[in-house]
């Protein structure tokens, strides 16, 4: 027997044991059924050229190296679980070798055929031996690579993901967005107010309807473009004032300190906005005798700093009183990373003081 | 004749209390509305001043919720809620059987519940058990109920002022002598309660002891890694840096 068929069947099975085996899954009865086939081809092949044994023997002989390799191989790997090609390529080497040799021997007794036709061939042995080891580290390589592509396509696939996920978080924010300026406590009882005053205070009943009217004009069109100045924002917030101004008479006095400087800074929607919410419905509004609420926009060197104070009653604990105010850290969070800050602070003598801090843009 | 059915109002916007007391008056002109009320306590105060057979009690007012009011005064009159909009409660009213009426007041849906308030009162069959009913079940839905007691916030000192934390801005605690350090993404504060005190205050689902001075806010957990010693070590978000489990907190993290 001839000591090619050795080394073309040990190629052959260790492309396909490193392959099947990257997995680590143990041994794949599917790839000892293609080595067999495999050597049931090759032996019939050596059969044909070399002339010098039968089919029979070959195919026994084929069969032992190959499967025993094959076997080797992919026990080896999922017992060790390489992770580096180098530790791969030296867990195939002694796989090959000893899976080679326990083969042969195997092979030797079951055909007859002495041990010693193939060591007698040392040299014909040793080049053998180097070119699986060649092979077998070209094969590990070109796997490992094979497997590094499929990484990073898993990987693009999850920032795909990821990324249409905050998207579609981002819509989320602007359909809540959109729910909370149309909050229904607010509208019914605003109605339900202009109702009251057109008989009696028809004036006054106007004007409520004017700044509601304005209110969800502006409230809506920024959902839509989803940027504004601080000079728009402070117009819809003046415009829910009034409301309130009408409804709670002199329960509410508001102080308003914006710079006519500021009024065309870009700025997003729906962030003071809540604070105000907030400053009446859980402050001011929870105080038998009301308060003031006190909004200022200043500019300090490259911050912009936005407060909203009120007198009203403060810290209590109870009521998600909470839930706005995630929302605007982790806008605030998403549109200037660390640079924009919610804080929250206690007021004097009562109430609560909300500042947010966010880098200071130039005027559109 | 019978003397008129006495009856009190309470809403602490005026143009509402307005309207309602002349569509009242409209509607219902024998009825004798003997008071209105501004917020919850002029509005129980009013109750016991004068007996009315009937409130009308917004629900939403300061000092005192209507609720409020309702729980304290359901066997002295009849009560009719009053509120802008509120699907739990409307739920509730209609299952309990209690009568409400929704802003702004329509005239004709005033004229039934004073229908029915009439026929109520002529023939002394309120029932206040479905008050107390239906107040039982809004106490578990409305925002108005107290809260599971958790703290939601922690008072720090900062400077000249007192800063207002959420919980959930707090990433750990860390005990210091006496003290406790609060420390946020960005910032640490210290302050006088002891870690013992906010074991027992804070919410045990989303914060974990995981040390006797080491409380952990658990959505802060990014990682879970075994050390060489083979005690667990946490790996958070958003902030550099390792906490490590010590052997009598283990637990929690064995399941995982």
């Amino acid at each position: 027997m001839s000591p090619t068929h050795f080394e073309k069947s040990s190629k052959n099975l260790i492309g396909r044991a490193i392959q099947s085996s990257y997995n680590y899954k143990g041994i794949s009865l599917k790839d000892l059924g293609l080595t067999a086939v495999f050597n049931c081809v090759l032996a019939g092949f050596l059969t044909f050229l070399l002339r010098d044994g039968t089919y029979w023997n070959y195919l026994i002989v084929t069969q032992c190296i190959g499967l025993s390799i094959c076997v080797f191989c992919e026990s080896g790997l999922w017992l060790f679980k390489p992770q580096s090609p180098w530790r791969m390529v030296l867990t195939v080497a002694a796989a090959i070798l000893f899976g080679g040799l326990l083969g042969a021997v195997i092979g030797s007794l079951l055909t007859g055929i002495e041990l010693a036709t193939f060591v007698e061939q040392k040299i014909f042995t040793l080049r053998i031996l180097v070119l699986c080891l060649v092979f077998g580290g070209i094969a590990s390589f070109y796997f490992m690579a094979q497997d590094k592509i499929t990484q990073t396509r898993q990987q693009l696939q999850e920032e795909r993901i990821q990324r249409l996920n905050s998207e579609k978080l981002a819509v989320e924010a602007r359909l809540k967005m959109l729910q909370a300026q149309i909050e229904p406590h607010f509208l019914f009882n605003t109605l339900s107010n202009i109702l009251s005053l057109l008989d009696t205070e028809a004036v006054k009943g106007k004007a409520m309807l004017r700044d509601l009217t304005s209110y969800l004009r502006a409230a809506l069109a920024e959902t839509r473009t989803g940027q504004t100045t601080l000079g728009s924002e402070m117009a819809l917030i003046h415009a829910y004032l009034n409301i309130f101004k009408i409804r709670m008479g002199e329960r509410l006095q508001v102080q308003t300190d914006i710079d006519e400087a500021l009024q065309a800074i870009p700025f997003s929607p729906m962030l003071i906005q809540p604070l105000v919410e907030n400053a009446i419905i859980h402050g001011l509004d929870e105080e038998i005798h009301g308060g003031i609420i006190h909004i200022r926009a200043e500019r300090e060197n490259d911050i912009l700093r936005i407060t909203v104070a009120d007198t009203g009653q403060g810290f209590k604990p109870g009521p998600a009183k909470g839930m706005g105010l995630a929302n605007i850290r982790d806008r605030l969070e998403a549109l200037y990373g660390g640079r924009g800050r919610l804080i929250l602070t206690e007021n004097q003598p009562t109430g609560i003081k909300a500042v947010i801090e966010v880098p200071y843009a130039k005027p559109l | 004749m019978p003397s008129p059915f006495k009856a009190i109002l309470a809403d602490d916007e005026a143009p509402l209390l307005r309207y309602l007391a002349d569509q009242l008056k409209q509607i219902w002109p024998e009825l004798d509305i003997c008071a209105e009320a501004r917020n919850g306590i002029e509005a129980l105060q009013a109750i016991e001043a004068h007996h009315p057979d009937i409130a009308f009690l917004d629900i939403k007012m300061p000092g005192m919720s209507g609720m409020e009011v309702a729980r304290r005064s359901a066997d002295l009159c009849h009560i009719v809620f009053i509120t802008a909009y509120d699907q739990f409660a409307v739920q509730a009213f209609e299952t309990a059987a209690v009568d409400y009426l929704l802003k702004p007041v329509e005239p004709q849906r005033l004229a039934r519940t004073i229908q029915r308030l009439q026929q109520h009162l002529t023939r002394r069959t309120f029932d206040p058990a479905s008050i107390h009913a239906v107040l039982r079940v809004l106490d578990e839905r409305l925002p108005e109920a107290p809260s599971a007691g958790y703290l939601k916030w922690i008072k720090v000192p900062d400077r000249q002022s007192v800063r207002l934390i959420q919980v959930d801005e707090i990433c750990c605690f860390q005990a210091q002598d006496k003290y406790t350090i609060v420390q946020t993404a960005t910032q640490e504060f210290l302050i006088r309660k002891p870690i013992k005190s906010l074991c027992e205050e804070l919410d045990p689902d989303m914060f974990w002891q995981i040390h006797r001075a080491t409380i952990v806010n658990a959505a802060w957990i990014d990682k879970v890694s075994t050390s060489v010693t083979g005690s667990y070590v946490l790996t958070l978000k958003k902030r550099p840096g390792t906490l490590t489990v010590s052997r009598s907190y283990r637990d929690r993290f064995k399941s995982m």
